[in-house]
């Protein structure tokens, strides 16, 4: 017991210096106010509002999906940055990469791993978020405009995955891409252009390589993070999370 | 509704519930991400290291356990596209730990090539970067090429060394037999420098075939090809009787009347003299004429005996058409104009002896089941169809139906084809060398409807196939020029003028190769004419006799006539001679007697020929080399000279070795082999 | 004003003095009026610990997943050798299957067209914002149109032998229109249930369970060719 008063006295002190009331400008004490400030002045709390509904925290309602959702794209951020590190988008360096990753980096195989498995997870919970919120009647007013953001997420989600499905240059991704690629073909008028433009050629090489890593690493992360801000700060905006109450049968 | 504007109560302080559940899966979650590096920690490589730096210890090899860098070490050559990381667990690979004999510590053996110069995959396969037992050695979903097993590993040397190869007899003997079996009739084998491997086993035209044989005997044969003679190369289609009659019934059917049928065969020819006498004389002239240098015949025992370039004669007589064989006797060209058999010069009588003789080899069971029912022209539309589809004309020549193109797979990258694109027979192990030694021993086990004959191959044939077919990967194609080391290619070399006509005639390239074309069963003649002395020459045309007492296979005697033979002696002494070589270097004066004892000092103590060779046959038990008992007549003394001096520089592929001798050392052996006149095949 | 006011509304003349908001709640505006005052709670620290844990649980979930399974890799890309069958990422292997029976411009193009902008415009199709119940009026007119496009449409699918795509529908088509037998005082808490569902529950549970199906089968049921196999005998 003193060894927990101990340490709870020494977190206060830390509190109270001027370097830690620089960065966290709630400073000490365990008042509501310092609570709400906790959140109001971090750049990153401010778009969730200061209270919520503790219903809105119930596991039943949500499931937690959202929460399990942006989990799963923190994940994938912290293990693409590292996998960024050995990777080189070019032909056939990339399939060396994912050589060199499963024998010769520490732990690399189950970098990649966690990668590969996180994004599929992460697209399987985008769609139990979405059916699960349908479901919930979370989308009606004023929430329309939410669900339109949820759904360019959905689509996101699933490019980011399909992106990074080619970066390992094996024959699973090359023929996967191929036979997504080719559906690209099908549109009217214009499919082959839109191939084109997607692969950088007429067929998966090189330069579709260089492409889907661009896309994969720069463009549509940066993308899902701005439209991820969007997403949570609407749900401030339109009155929190949804949570319908109990109706008896 | 005053409370509409009254917030809700508020709960502002978080349960202890809360936080212990924060506490635990924060400590399960930190537990279980240290699980990746611990893993990492335990891999099969540190182990391999650590229990070869025990074993070091052990034998107090300190120097070693010292300089011993730990870590991953690779072999890394970008120009192969090489990455291999064997050696991180195969730590003892140049054995410098003496007596660690358990992989993975064993030494490799001495090879010609430096281990850092292509690195470890090329030739044993598996997974080079790999870090892992498993994934390095067996096949993964990422890596369908497995270590390579022992007794495919010459397979390796074939991708660069695209002829014959010392030190790899079963990718020479693989290669070989692609060729000799006919393989090659079919399936495309390209190697990397474009050559193209050339069928070796001269099947005959078919386009006379009713004047050779029987149709009973076409029915038996195509049946079971090795139940007439056991050394057959022709494969086992294994036709139903009915495919069989109507394949024999148009076989019979497109055959026509061949040059030869013209030819009387004269009374002489067809009497054949009866009695004991006759017999005895046929088998001697069988003997002398060295038919069983090429023709096999299977003895009591049921041992072949004789050489394999003809077709075996054990039943013969159940196979050919009597006035055919007289006929093929006189002269085999004139029926099948490709044929290797030489034109011997044999008289009616000869013929009539050795007709008689091969026509009583036959036994009476061969064709007892063989009773076919009269040709109808529906059978032998159908028999037609079936040669077309069986794929005979890619073999045999046969009139009204054309060789077929791309019959069979391209077997030019055969060595690294993708499993994905392998059809595995039911239950057996989804790697390579295993799918094409089955597929060799047995191609219609793979399902109904394969057209790949089975052929009747030993247990080290498949496995020599198999190394040589493995060898064709796709991997040189992406190596540097330099280092494809091409086979020595045929030429289409053939002798003009007169002589030329005699010696096509008489088939010398069956045998001989003459620059760069020709058979490797005799020796190369193409710098004959430097080697040999006229008198001697002319001598052993008129009756050949072996040099090297050990061999079976002799040259035949081919009844050549004076004039003949002199036509052939002036060429072969004029056109076959070595550049740069004069047979008058040689100052005579310098082979005098006393150089000559000088030499023979040399010849048995000093460098004891007398091992390999025979100088006096009262003494010397030498049977490796040619006797040298005469040589004195045989060779010139230039030639002698410089052969000693290195017999390599003549021969390439002589197993003569080369003693480095001295000038005056090989002049005096010379003068000494010079004196060595004995009468030919004296001793006897 | 009544004895008894649902709803006061003050107006006074100095806004600036006595600012009031008032509400006007119409039926069709919203599905949830608040009628009572909820609990509440900090975001930090409960409602942000609450995350915290869930991503730690997810987290956890994830390392264990990776350390046990390895990531495919197969061989190195190579053009010339198609394997087969060659599949999308399992996410798609919906389409790819329709792709099976549909020319891609339908498949590939018209149906995930027609979905992505059937979920954009979902929020905005305001019809039935209460979520009344499909069966709650006109029951007769409504199961006679349901009936025939239901049936319209399963000889639709049964013309291009969609047979993986006819069994949800027939399954979801079904329950939808037996629950018309039910009301909001039938016996069984399940009847209940079914009849309390709108039009809108109905269409977006066919959706669910046909991408689910369909990607069952495309990632376990197809093998070489696009046949069906059977993923435990391989």
């Amino acid at each position: 017991m003193s060894m927990a008063t101990t340490i709870k006295s020494e977190f206060e002190r830390l509190r109270n210096t001027e370097v830690w009331r620089t960065i966290f400008r709630s400073g000490s004490g365990a008042s509501n106010l310092h609570r709400a400030q906790a959140v109001q002045q971090n750049i990153f709390l401010h778009l969730f509002s200061v209270k919520v509904r503790s219903r809105a925290l119930e596991f039943s309602p949500t499931w937690y999906l959202g929460a399990l959702t942006l989990s799963t794209f923190f994940i994938l951020i912290a293990t693409g940055i590292l996998l960024m590190f050995y990777y080189h988008p070019s032909v056939p360096q990339a399939y060396a990469d994912m050589k060199d990753l499963q024998f010769v980096v520490a732990s690399g195989v189950f970098l990649r791993n966690l990668h590969r498995w996180s994004a599929h997870a992460m697209v399987f919970l985008v769609f139990a978020h979405m059916f699960k919120v349908f479901y919930r009647g979370a989308y009606r007013p004023p929430r329309q405009f939410n669900w339109v953001v949820g759904v360019f997420l959905l689509l996101l989600t699933l490019l980011l995955s399909y992106t990074g499905y080619l970066l390992p240059w094996d024959q699973l991704a090359f023929w996967a891409v191929t036979v997504g690629s080719n559906i690209a073909k099908a549109v009217p008028f214009m499919g082959k252009q839109i191939r084109f433009l997607m692969l950088g050629g007429n067929e998966v090489n090189a330069n579709a390589l260089l492409r889907f890593y661009v896309l994969h690493c720069v463009i549509l992360p940066l993308a899902a993070i701005l439209m991820v801000g969007v997403h949570f700060w609407r749900i401030r905006k339109d009155g929190g999370l949804y949570v319908p109450e109990k109706k008896k049968l | 509704m005053d409370n509409n504007n009254q917030p809700g109560p508020l709960r502002s302080r978080p349960t202890l519930r809360e936080l212990a559940y924060f506490g635990v899966v924060s400590l399960v979650l930190l537990v279980s991400l240290a699980i990746a590096p611990a893993k990492n920690y335990f891999s099969d490589w540190r182990h391999y290291q650590k229990s070869y730096l025990k074993i070091a210890g052990e034998r107090q090899s300190g120097t070693l356990v010292r300089s011993f860098q730990g870590g991953i070490r690779q072999t890394w050559i970008a120009k192969l596209g090489v990455v291999d990381r064997c050696e991180s667990c195969h730590v003892n690979l140049t054995g410098a730990l003496v007596g660690a004999t358990g992989q993975p510590f064993r030494k490799h053996p001495i090879i010609p090539h430096d281990l850092e110069q292509f690195g470890c995959a090329i030739c044993h396969r598996g997974q080079g970067p790999a870090t892992s037992v498993e994934e390095a050695h067996y096949t993964t979903e990422a890596w369908e090429q497995p270590l390579l097993p022992a007794r495919y590993l010459e397979s390796g040397c074939g991708q660069c060394h695209l002829g014959p190869l010392q030190g790899a007899p079963r990718l020479n003997e693989g290669r070989a037999l692609l060729s000799s079996q006919g393989c090659v009739h079919c399936h495309i084998v390209a190697q990397p420098d474009g050559n193209v491997l050339k069928p070796e086993d001269n099947p005959p035209p078919l386009t006379h075939i009713a004047e050779k044989t029987s149709r009973e005997w076409i029915y038996a044969w195509i049946r079971n090809p090795q139940s007439y003679a056991a050394s057959a190369t022709m494969p086992n289609f294994q036709l139903n009787e009915q495919d069989a009659a109507d394949i024999s019934a148009f076989l019979m059917a497109q055959s026509t009347a061949s040059p030869t049928s013209h030819i009387e065969i004269t009374t002489a020819s067809t009497a054949a003299a009866p009695g004991a006498d006759a017999s005895t004389e046929a088998a001697t002239l069988y003997g002398a004429s060295f038919c069983s240098s090429c023709h096999a015949v299977q003895n009591e025992a049921g041992n072949l005996v004789g050489g394999n370039f003809g077709p075996e004669l054990t039943r013969v007589g159940a196979k050919v058409n009597p006035d055919w064989l007289r006929r093929w006797l006189s002269n085999p060209a004139a029926y099948h104009p490709a044929t290797r058999m030489p034109h011997y010069r044999m008289d009616p009588k000869q013929v009539a002896l050795l007709s008689g003789f091969l026509l009583a080899k036959k036994d009476s069971d061969f064709l007892a089941n063989a009773h076919l029912a009269p040709a109808s022209a529906d059978s032998v539309a159908r028999g037609k169809k079936l040669v077309t589809e069986t794929g005979c004309a890619a073999c045999h020549q046969i009139n009204g139906v054309n060789p077929p193109q791309n019959f069979a797979p391209d077997l030019t990258h055969v060595g690294s084809r993708a499993l994905a694109q392998v059809v595995f027979a039911p239950g057996m192990k989804h790697n390579l060398p295993d799918y094409i030694s089955a597929k060799i021993h047995d191609p219609r086990s793979f399902g109904p409807g394969l057209k790949m004959p089975k052929f009747t191959l030993g247990e080290s044939q498949i496995d020599a196939l198999t190394t040589a077919l493995l060898s064709q990967t796709d991997h040189a194609a992406s190596f540097p020029k330099e280092l494809i080391i091409s086979g020595g290619r045929t030429s289409n070399y053939h002798p003009g003028g007169e002589a030329g006509r005699i010696m096509d005639d008489l088939r010398c390239l069956s045998c001989h190769a003459i620059n760069g074309n020709g058979g490797d069963m005799a020796p190369d003649l193409t710098w004959e004419g430097s080697a040999v002395q006229r008198a001697w020459l002319e001598d052993f045309l008129k009756n050949p006799n072996t040099l090297r007492p050990a061999l079976i296979r002799r040259m035949p005697k081919f009844n050549l006539s004076p004039g003949e033979i002199k036509t052939l002696t002036d060429y072969i002494l004029t056109a076959y001679q070595s550049p740069g070589f004069d047979a008058q270097t040689m100052d005579a004066h310098a082979l005098n007697a006393d150089a000559a004892a000088r030499g023979k000092q040399l010849f048995y103590a000093k460098y004891g020929c007398q091992s390999c060779h025979i100088a006096d046959y009262k003494n010397d038990k030498g049977y490796v080399g040619p006797a040298l008992t005469s040589v004195g007549n045989r060779l010139t003394p230039a030639w002698t000279y410089k052969w000693l001096k290195d017999p390599s520089a003549l021969r390439p592929a002589t197993i003569m070795p080369n003693f480095s001798l001295k000038d005056d050392e090989a002049r005096d052996l010379t003068a000494f082999l010079m004196t060595l006149k004995a009468k030919q095949g004296g001793g006897k | 004003m009544t004895d008894d006011p649902k709803m006061q509304a003050e107006v006074q003349s100095d806004v600036r003095k006595n600012p009031r908001r008032i509400a006007f709640i119409l039926r069709r505006t919203s599905p949830h009026v608040k009628t009572q005052d909820d609990t509440r709670v900090m975001t930090y620290p409960t409602a942000l610990s609450r995350f915290v844990i869930a991503l730690e649980v997810a987290f956890v979930l994830l390392v264990w997943i990776s350390l046990l399974a390895n990531a495919p890799l197969e061989g190195i890309a190579d053009p010339m050798h198609t394997p087969n069958p060659a599949k999308a990422p399992w996410y798609f292997l919906g389409l790819q299957e329709l792709l099976h029976y549909f020319p891609p411009m339908v498949a590939g193009v018209l149906v995930p067209g027609l979905v992505v902008g059937a979920l954009i415009v979902i929020p905005y199709f305001n019809i039935n914002i209460e979520g009344e119940s499909l069966w709650a009026r006109d029951r007769k007119r409504r199961l006679l149109v349901l009936g025939v496009v239901l049936a319209a449409f399963c000889v639709f699918l049964l013309v291009f032998d969609v047979i993986v795509a006819l069994v949800p529908t027939i399954l979801i088509g079904g329950l939808m229109l037996w629950s018309a037998r039910f009301s909001a005082e039938s016996p069984k808490l399940f009847q209940r249930w079914l009849s309390s569902k709108p039009l809108s529950f109905w269409i977006m549970s066919w959706f669910l369970v046909e991408l689910t199906v369909l990607t069952v089968v495309g990632t376990f049921f197809r093998g070489p060719g696009w046949s069906w196999v059977l993923p435990w005998k391989s």
